[in-house]
């Protein structure tokens, strides 16, 4: 019986208990060795926070805890006060710089010649133009089963019902697209599709044939998922997966 | 590299936010028009110096954002990528 078999099964708090196992920590020398390129940042980059991460621990006097984390003062507080600082700053020179006209007020006795949602609203706005894809089944002797627009409403539905489920069906282990390529092809394919959905929304002011950019809408975030794809695939050779998964597992080695 | 970096990209936002905050004041007729910031300059008659000195600097940050951004982000890396070249061949 070793120390090591004996501590296994009850948990310390102090945070000493999670170090990865000996023969999955790689020695100095191995971490060393990774001296090209994309391995040799990503070890300069893990190194760091790691060696930062140990001498906070060693010099604080903080409680260690079980997750891995900065305190939040000084660290976050100091870094939200200088963002918040930027940003407030920001605001308060290009109003006092560019001071917007103030607009004609709205006519409501007259219909505007573009009607809109807000630009947020376009995906779904173009959802419900989704009438070509409606079909139209013999069996009912040509008719369609629901109108254009219910189809629309559907069509919402639908999209909305996909990006509630996704966090099911991915519980989001992954921390970078290349662990995932499928995943990352298919959220680029949506926003892809969030984009060319929207544009379509807007499809009688678009300067081009609408059936082409309504083929378009669809194919757009086909082809740009299946470039995601096929890009992040390749870029899986020579990804470290054990150094970041050990990252996240946490401890210095010995 | 990722020093040049950061000093292009600090030059290209910092002088063309500048840019824009002038070109709002003197080649914008009004926020509702379809030629903002591009519209010819106009100067009224009662355009003291200072309005001079603006177009001036406004043409100035304009072209500063795109030399200055355009030698971090190409010429000075062109130009060590061209060196090292011709070290090795010279070796």
């Amino acid at each position: 019986m070793t120390d090591e078999e004996s501590t296994t099964d009850d948990v310390r708090a102090d945070g000493s208990g999670i170090v990865a196992p000996d023969d999955e920590t790689p020695t100095w020398r191995e971490r060393k060795e990774r001296t090209q390129g994309l391995s040799q940042l990503t070890y300069e980059y893990f190194e760091r926070s790691r060696r930062e991460d140990q001498d906070l621990r060693q010099e604080s006097d903080y409680v260690e805890r079980d997750v891995l984390a900065f305190p939040t003062w000084p660290h976050e507080i100091i870094r939200n006060l200088a963002i918040a600082s930027f940003f407030v700053g920001m605001l308060l020179f290009l109003s006092a710089t560019l001071p917007p006209h103030i607009g004609d007020p709205a006519n409501p006795s007259s219909t505007p010649a573009i009607i809109l949602p807000d630009w947020y609203l376009y995906w779904s706005f173009g959802l419900l133009k989704l009438g070509p894809l409606n079909p139209e089944l013999s069996i009912l002797g040509g008719e369609k089963l629901m109108s254009d627009r219910m189809y629309g409403v559907l069509a919402n539905v639908v999209v909305v019902g996909f990006i509630a489920i996704v966090p099911f069906l991915n519980k989001g282990s992954a921390r970078r697209p290349v662990e995932q390529p499928l995943w990352s092809a298919i959220g680029v394919g949506g926003v892809i599709f969030a984009l060319t959905i929207s544009v379509y929304s807007a499809k009688n002011l678009l300067p081009m044939n609408v059936k082409l950019a309504f083929d378009l809408t669809f194919l757009l975030p086909i082809v740009g998922g299946f470039i995601t794809w096929a890009v992040l695939k390749t870029m899986r050779e020579g990804y470290m997966y054990d150094l970041n998964r050990r990252y996240y597992r946490l401890r210095p080695p010995k | 590299m990722a020093d040049e970096f950061i000093k292009g990209l600090g030059i290209f936002t910092a002088s063309g936010l500048g840019w824009m905050v002038l070109a709002g004041w003197y080649r914008t007729p009004s926020f509702a028009s379809e030629q903002q910031l591009v519209s010819p300059v106009e100067l009224s008659d009662s355009a003291t110096m200072f309005d001079t000195l603006g177009v001036m600097l406004m043409d100035a940050l304009f072209w500063f954002t795109i030399i200055g951004a355009l030698t971090f982000w190409v010429v000075i890396p062109a130009i060590r990528q061209a060196r090292e070249a011709l070290e090795e061949r010279a070796q």
